[in-house]
C-alpha cells in the first residue's frame, strides 16, 4: 500500500466517474439525432384523430418542442441529483421500471456466465488432457465454431427441442429454471469461447513451464496438475475477461430475453428503442456503463494487490493481462 | 345470497302471488343468470391465458383506450355507457335509454342504477360527467391526452340527477351516440381519473366498473384479471348481465409469433394472439379453434395521393385498380377466411355495398389505360414516359404484420403490367414521422382503420372540418364535396344509404382508394375447451360470456 | 481503462506464408468458402436461374428438393436463390462495418499513439465511452438514431467496433515509436509524417490485419442480430440475418431458418479460420 497504488487508485477513480457522466451525455445527442418520442408518435398517428393545434399544444405541454442542448440540461441536472426521470413511453418513473426487470436479468446473467466459466473449463481440460487423436484437435476447434453460431440461433434450436419437442419447459413461463437454464445456454456459448480461448492460451504457456513439467514428472494425477498448479496461474487473466465479459452479457441478454420472452433489461431497451423512449434508453447504457466501469476498477485496483509479479509504475502501470483486448479472443495477446 | 336460497325464495314468491312473481322472475333472469347456468351443470371457473405480441405502452386510460393491445385489457376491466355489436348495431349497457333533441344538439341518457366501480364508488351521473369532461380534453399539461376521436364539438356536460345525465354540443353531432360504443369511450372511477398522470400509469392503481379487476401486472410481461363476484350490469346484447364465468384471465407477452400458437398447441396456453395467417389452416386441422372477426372499418388498401405524378392522372389510378390480383393475394398471404373487399369499406359496415365489379383484376385493361396515358413499356419491361419510369413506392404498414408479403405480392403482380414497386418498411415511430395522407414521398397511403359510423366517412376524405385529406384532393373534387355534404346533412339512414353507395362508386371508381383485402387486424388461435367468447364491433375478443371446459 | 499496450512478435507476411505453403486443409476449405461467398455476391445469376424476389405463389412453403435445394419461401420463391442474391448485401455490409471501424478506430489510436499529451488523454475518454457501452447494446442504440436499414446496421456495427481497434492501433503505434529504428529515424531528423507514413503504419497494420479478418465474421452475427431484432431491410431484400427473421415466423418449415443459418455460420466459421491462421503463423 504505497504513496503510489492511492495516486494510482485516485486517477482510475475520477476517469471512472467521468466516462459514466459522458456515456449519458452521448446517449442522449445519439437518440437526438433522428427526431421522434413516444408522445409525439401517437399523436402523429392519424387512427387517434388528434388535430394539429392539439398536438402543438400537447408537445408544448410536455416540453418536447424545447431546443435540445436545453432539454439535455434539464434531464442531466436531474441525473446528477439521482433522477432518472419519467419513462416517455409508459408515464412511469424510469427507476421503477428498471426495478422491476433487473432481477431477471441479473439472475440470466449470472447462470449464464456459470455455463460460460463451466463450458470455458470443460473445454480448456479438454485440450490439455485429451489425447491428440481423441478430439485435442476438435475441441480446439469449439471456441471458434460457438463464435460463429448467432446466439439467437442457438437460443431458437433450444426452445424447439427443448421447449416443445421434449416439453421439458413451459416457453410461457421464461422465468422457471429450466426455462431460465436453457436461456442461460444461449447466453452463455459465445461468452464461454471467449474464456476458453485464454484459459487454453494461459494453460499451452503454463504447462510449457518447468514447474508444471516436474510434476507430471512427480506422477500427479492430470485432475489434480490442472486444478492445482494450472487453472491457479492462467485465473488471472481469466478474472480479468470475466469482468470484460460483464458488457457482452448485459449485450447478449438483449437478443437472449427476446427470444426467450424474458422480461428483462434487454426487452425493456427493445421496447423503448422502438418508440425512441430516451429516458431510459439513458439510464441503462448509464447503469451498464456503471457496472462495467466499477466491476473493471476493481479488477485494476485489485490486480497489483493480488499478483506480486506486478510492480507499479506511477499510474501507467497496467494489469500484466489482456485487459486492453480481451474482447477478442486472441490468445497471444495474454502475456502472464 | 347463494343460488340455492335464491331459487327456494323465487318458488315461495311464486306460490303466493303469481302475478308480481313473474315480473320479479323476469327481473331474475336477467340479472342472475350466471349462477342459473352453474346449477346446469356447466362450468363456472377456470383460468384462461391469452399470450399477446405486445401490452403496449403506457396505461393511462385516456391514452391507451384505443391501443390494440391494452384494449383488450379495458374492454375486461371497464364498461361503457353503449355496446355495439360486430355488425354495428348499438344496445343499451350502462345508459338504459337516451334522447336526442332535433337538431343533435343535446342528449340525454339515463343510466343504470346500483352500478360501481371496482374502488366502490357508485358509477353515477357525476362519474358520467367527469369521463365525459376527460375524453374531450385531457389534461395536456399532465401528459393525459383527450381522446382523439370523441367529438371535438362537446361543450359541456351535467347531472340532472343521480342517475340522468345531459349532453351538450356546439353543433349538431349525429356521430355522439355511436362513439359512446367505442373503444376509446371506457368509464374509469372519477377517483382514478382525478389522481395524476404516473398514479394513472400504474394499472394496478386503476378501477373500472368491468367484470374483472386487475389482480397484478408487469410492465412488458403480463396483466392478470380476477372476477369481480358482484358484477351484474354486462350489456344485455351479448345474453348475459351476471358475473363472468371465469374465474382468471391472464394477458401474457410472447413476442413471436410461432411460439404463442406453439404453446396453444401444446396445451401450455388457452388463445395465440396474432397468430401468422400461414399456420391457420393447419391449426384448425388440429381442432385448434380460429377466429378472424373483422372490425368496422375501412378495408386495407391505398388512399391515392393525386397530387403525386403520375397518381394525378385517372388512367394510371384506374391501371392500378385493375392491375392487382386480389384472389391472389387471399390465396398466397391469407387462407378463405379472409374476404375479398367489395368495397373500400368492410362488407359488415351498415350501409357497406358490393361494387366487386369496379375491383375486377384485369391486367389487359390496366395495360390498356397505361398505353392510353402514354405510358409505353420500355427495356426491362418497365414501362416509360418522358424519360420515367412508372414507380409506385409503397410504404408497409407496420401496423399490420401481413403488409410487407402483401406489398411483396402486389409488386410482382404490377411488375407484369410494366410498374416498378419499391418498398420501404419503417418501424411504427418512422412511419409515423414520414408516411402521411398526401405526403411528398407517399403516393399511396395504406389505410388501416376502424369507425363505429359509415357516416362520418365521407367527411374525413377531403380537408373541410378538420377532415384529412386522404387524397390530397383538397376542394377540388366537386363531385366528392357534394356527396360529402349531402350525408353529413342525411336526416336518416334510408337517406343517407344511397348517397352512401355512390360515394363508395365513385372514389372506387375514379381509383382514389385501392382496396387490396377486408382488412382482420386481430387474430385468435384458441384452444377447443375455451368458449362462448364475443368478439365486438372492433373485432375484440370478450371472455365476460366464455367457459372452460376442464 | 487507458489505453495500453499489448504484445506481440515481429512476425511474416502473407506472402512469405503462402509461399511457405505449409496451408492446412481446413484453412484451404475456409479459403474455398469464403470464395465461393465473393462469388456468389458478385455474380448471383451464374449459381441460380431463380428470381430471388418474384416467385410462384402456388408453390409457396415447399420443403428442399432437387429443384429447390433449400425449399421455397411462402412466397413461393426459391430459398437457395434468396439465399445467394442475399449474398452481396450480406458481406458488402459486414465489409463497411469493418471499415469503419478500422479506419474510424485506426485514425483515433493513430493520433492518439502517435502525439500523447492531451490528444492522447481525450481520445482515450471517448474510446472508453464507447467501451463501456455493450457493443450489440451501443449498436442497437446507434442504429435507432440513424434509422433502420442494413447499411445503417453495418454503420452501427462499425461505431461499436471502434474502440477495439482504436485500442490495438494505438499501443501498436506506441511501441513502433519506441523502436530503435524509428528513434534512431527521429533523431536524423525524418519529419514526422514521414516517419508516421514509413515505419508506423506498416508496422501497426500487421497486428490489425487479422483482427479485421475476425472482426469481418464477427459483424456478420452483428448485422444478422440487428435484422433479427427488426433493424434490416426492407422486403424484398434477402440479407441472410432478414432470411433467418422472417423464418423465425414460419417454424413449421423449418428449413427457412435452418438454410440460412447454415450457410451465415459456415460463412463465419470459414472466416474466424482464417483469422486464427494468419495469427499463428507467427
Amino acid at each position: 500500500m504505497s504513496k503510489a497504488y492511492f495516486n494510482y487508485a485516485g486517477k482510475r477513480l475520477l476517469q471512472a466517474i467521468v466516462v459514466i457522466l459522458l456515456s449519458y451525455v452521448f446517449t442522449f445527442v445519439v437518440v437526438s439525432i433522428l427526431p421522434g418520442d413516444p408522445i409525439t408518435n401517437v399523436l402523429n398517428n392519424p387512427q387517434n384523430g388528434f388535430t394539429p393545434d392539439e398536438i402543438k399544444e400537447i408537445i408544448a405541454a410536455q416540453g418536447l418542442d424545447k431546443p435540445i442542448p436545453v432539454q439535455l440540461w434539464n434531464a442531466f441536472s436531474g441525473f446528477l441529483t439521482g433522477d432518472l426521470g419519467l419513462s416517455m413511453r409508459t408515464n412511469r418513473p424510469v427507476a421503477t421500471l428498471i426495478a422491476e426487470v433487473l432481477p431477471s436479468t441479473l439472475v440470466l446473467a449470472s447462470a449464464g456466465l456459470a455455463v460460460a466459466l463451466l463450458l470455458a473449463a470443460i473445454i480448456a481440460y479438454g485440450t490439455q488432457f485429451l489425447p491428440q487423436r481423441f478430439g485435442q484437435g476438435l475441441l480446439r476447434g469449439f471456441p471458434s465454431l460457438f463464435l460463429s453460431v448467432p446466439n439467437f440461433v442457438i437460443g431458437l434450436v433450444l426452445i424447439h427441442l427443448f421447449g416443445f419437442q421434449l416439453g421439458v419447459f413451459r416457453v410461457i413461463e421464461p422465468d422457471s429454471f429450466w426455462a431460465t437454464l436453457f436461456a442461460a445456454i444461449a447466453l452463455g456459448i459465445p461468452i464461454s469461447a471467449q474464456i476458453a480461448e485464454v484459459l487454453i492460451a494461459n494453460l499451452d504457456h503454463e504447462s510449457g513451464q518447468d514447474y508444471a513439467t516436474v510434476a507430471r514428472g512427480r506422477g500427479l494425477s492430470q485432475m489434480r496438475l490442472f486444478v492445482k498448479h494450472l487453472l491457479k496461474p492462467s485465473s488471472l487473466p481469466v478474472i480479468t475477461v470475466v469482468a470484460l465479459t460483464i458488457g457482452e452479457l448485459l449485450g447478449g441478454s438483449l437478443i437472449t430475453e427476446t427470444v426467450f420472452g424474458r422480461n428483462g433489461l434487454g426487452s425493456l431497451v427493445q421496447r423503448s428503442v422502438s418508440t425512441q423512449d430516451l429516458p431510459v434508453l439513458q439510464a441503462v447504457v448509464s447503469l451498464a456503463a456503471v457496472v462495467f466501469v466499477v466491476v473493471n476498477l476493481i479488477a485494476d485496483l485489485t490486480y497489483p494487490l493480488l499478483d506480486p509479479r506486478v510492480k507499479l509504475l506511477g499510474t501507467q502501470q497496467r494489469r500484466p493481462t489482456t485487459a486492453d483486448d480481451s474482447s477478442l479472443p486472441i490468445s497471444k495477446a495474454v502475456t502472464p | 345470497m347463494n343460488d340455492r336460497s335464491f331459487r327456494s325464495l323465487l318458488s315461495r314468491r311464486r306460490l303466493l302471488t303469481a302475478t308480481s312473481a313473474l315480473a320479479f322472475a323476469a327481473l331474475v333472469a336477467t340479472v342472475n343468470v350466471a349462477p342459473a347456468l352453474a346449477e346446469d351443470g356447466a362450468h363456472d371457473g377456470g383460468d384462461v391465458v391469452f399470450l399477446i405480441d405486445s401490452l403496449g405502452d403506457t396505461w393511462i386510460p385516456n391514452n391507451s383506450a384505443i391501443s390494440s393491445f391494452q384494449g383488450h385489457i379495458w374492454g375486461h376491466v371497464t364498461d361503457k355507457l353503449l355496446y355495439v355489436d360486430a355488425h354495428g348495431k348499438v344496445s343499451p349497457w350502462i345508459a338504459e335509454r337516451w334522447e336526442q333533441n332535433d337538431s343533435a344538439t343535446e342528449f340525454t341518457l339515463h343510466l343504470k342504477t346500483g352500478v360501481t366501480f371496482s374502488d366502490g364508488s357508485p358509477l353515477d351521473a357525476a362519474a358520467v360527467v367527469a369521463n365525459l369532461d376527460i375524453w374531450y380534453a385531457g389534461r395536456k399539461s399532465e401528459g393525459i391526452n383527450p381522446i382523439g376521436l370523441f367529438p371535438k364539438t362537446y361543450d359541456h356536460a351535467e347531472a340532472v340527477n343521480a342517475t340522468t345525465v345531459k349532453v351538450f354540443f356546439k353543433k349538431p353531432t349525429l356521430g355522439f351516440i355511436p362513439t359512446l360504443g367505442y373503444h376509446g369511450s371506457i368509464l374509469i372511477s372519477p377517483k382514478t381519473i382525478a389522481s395524476p398522470a404516473s398514479a394513472q400509469a400504474d394499472l394496478s392503481k386503476t378501477s373500472g366498473s368491468g367484470p374483472y379487476v386487475v389482480e397484478s401486472w408487469k410492465e412488458g410481461d403480463y396483466v392478470k384479471l380476477a372476477k369481480r363476484k358482484d358484477y351484474n350490469w354486462g350489456p344485455a346484447a351479448v345474453g348475459q348481465t351476471g358475473p363472468a364465468h371465469l374465474d382468471t384471465i391472464t394477458y401474457k407477452l410472447v413476442s413471436e409469433p410461432s411460439l404463442r400458437v406453439a404453446a396453444v398447441q401444446s396445451g401450455q396456453a388457452d388463445v395465440g394472439y396474432n397468430a401468422s395467417p400461414q399456420e391457420l389452416e393447419s391449426l384448425k386441422s388440429e381442432g385448434l379453434t380460429v377466429a378472424t372477426p373483422r372490425y368496422l372499418g375501412f378495408v386495407n388498401g391505398w388512399a391515392v395521393n393525386t397530387k403525386l405524378a403520375p397518381y394525378d392522372d385517372v388512367k394510371v389510378r384506374q391501371a392500378l385498380q385493375a392491375g392487382i390480383n386480389r384472389q391472389e393475394i387471399i390465396d398466397t398471404v391469407y387462407t378463405p377466411d379472409w374476404k375479398l373487399a367489395t368495397s373500400f369499406i368492410q362488407s359488415n359496415v351498415p350501409g357497406a355495398t358490393d361494387q366487386s365489379a369496379l375491383l375486377a383484376y384485369d391486367p389487359d385493361k390496366a395495360e390498356k389505360l397505361l398505353d392510353e396515358a402514354g405510358w409505353k413499356k420500355g427495356p426491362g419491361g418497365i414501362r416509360v414516359k418522358d424519360g420515367k419510369p412508372l414507380l409506385l413506392t409503397l410504404n408497409s404498414n407496420p401496423y399490420l404484420a401481413t403488409s410487407k408479403s402483401i406489398d411483396e405480392l402486389i409488386s410482382q403482380q404490377l411488375g407484369k403490367i410494366g410498374w416498378k414497386v419499391d418498398i420501404r418498411a419503417y418501424d411504427v415511430v418512422t412511419f409515423g414521422q414520414k408516411v402521411k395522407y398526401g405526403g411528398a414521398g407517399v403516393p399511396a397511403y395504406e389505410v388501416t382503420r376502424s369507425f363505429i359510423d359509415a357516416g362520418t366517412v365521407a367527411s374525413i376524405l377531403t380537408n373541410a372540418n378538420n377532415g384529412e385529406n386522404w387524397f390530397a384532393l383538397d376542394e377540388s373534387d366537386k363531385t366528392l364535396n357534394d356527396l360529402r355534404d349531402k350525408i353529413a346533412g342525411a336526416g336518416s339512414i334510408e337517406a343517407r344509404k344511397p348517397l352512401l353507395d355512390e360515394l363508395q362508386k365513385y372514389v372506387l371508381d375514379q381509383g382514389y382508394f385501392i382496396p387490396r383485402t377486408q382488412i382482420v387486424q386481430r387474430i385468435y388461435v384458441q384452444s377447443p375447451k375455451l368458449k362462448g367468447e364475443v368478439y365486438n364491433g372492433v373485432a375484440y375478443a370478450s371472455y365476460y360470456t366464455a367457459t372452460k371446459s376442464k | 481503462m487507458t489505453l495500453a499496450s499489448i504484445s506481440s512478435t515481429p512476425r511474416a507476411t502473407l506472402v512469405d506464408r503462402l509461399t511457405g505453403l505449409r496451408v492446412p486443409p481446413v484453412v484451404v476449405l475456409s479459403f474455398l468458402v469464403v470464395a465461393l461467398a465473393i462469388a456468389w455476391s458478385l455474380a448471383p445469376g451464374l449459381f441460380t436461374g431463380y428470381d430471388p424476389v418474384s416467385g410462384t405463389p402456388a408453390q409457396k412453403l415447399l420443403g428442399p428438393s432437387a429443384a429447390h435445394w433449400f425449399g421455397t419461401d411462402h412466397l413461393g420463391r426459391d430459398l437457395y436463390a434468396r439465399i445467394v442474391y442475399g449474398t452481396a448485401s450480406s458481406v458488402a455490409s459486414a465489409l463497411i462495418a469493418v471499415v469503419i471501424g478500422v479506419v474510424v478506430g485506426g485514425i483515433i489510436g493513430l493520433l492518439a499513439g502517435f502525439f500523447g499529451g492531451w490528444v492522447d488523454t481525450v481520445f482515450a475518454r471517448l474510446v472508453d465511452v464507447l467501451l463501456a457501452i455493450p457493443k450489440f447494446l451501443l449498436a442497437v442504440i446507434v442504429v435507432t438514431a440513424i434509422g433502420f436499414d442494413t447499411t445503417n446496421a453495418a454503420i452501427a456495427t462499425g461505431v461499436s467496433a471502434v474502440a477495439l481497434f482504436a485500442r490495438v492501433m494505438r499501443s501498436e503505434v506506441i511501441k513502433t515509436r519506441q523502436a530503435t529504428f524509428v528513434e534512431s529515424s527521429f533523431l536524423l531528423g525524418g519529419s514526422r509524417w514521414h516517419i508516421l507514413w514509413r515505419h508506423v503504419l506498416p508496422n501497426a497494420s500487421r497486428s490489425v490485419l487479422p483482427l479485421a479478418v475476425l472482426q469481418f465474421g464477427d459483424s456478420i452475427l452483428v448485422i444478422a442480430s440487428l435484422a433479427f431484432l427488426g433493424y434490416g431491410d426492407p422486403p424484398p431484400a434477402s440479407d441472410w440475418g432478414l432470411l433467418i427473421s422472417i423464418g423465425k415466423d414460419y417454424l413449421k418449415w423449418p428449413w427457412l431458418v435452418y438454410a440460412p443459418a447454415l450457410v451465415t455460420i459456415a460463412t463465419v466459421l470459414s472466416v474466424n479460420r482464417i483469422s486464427r491462421w494468419l495469427r499463428k503463423t507467427d
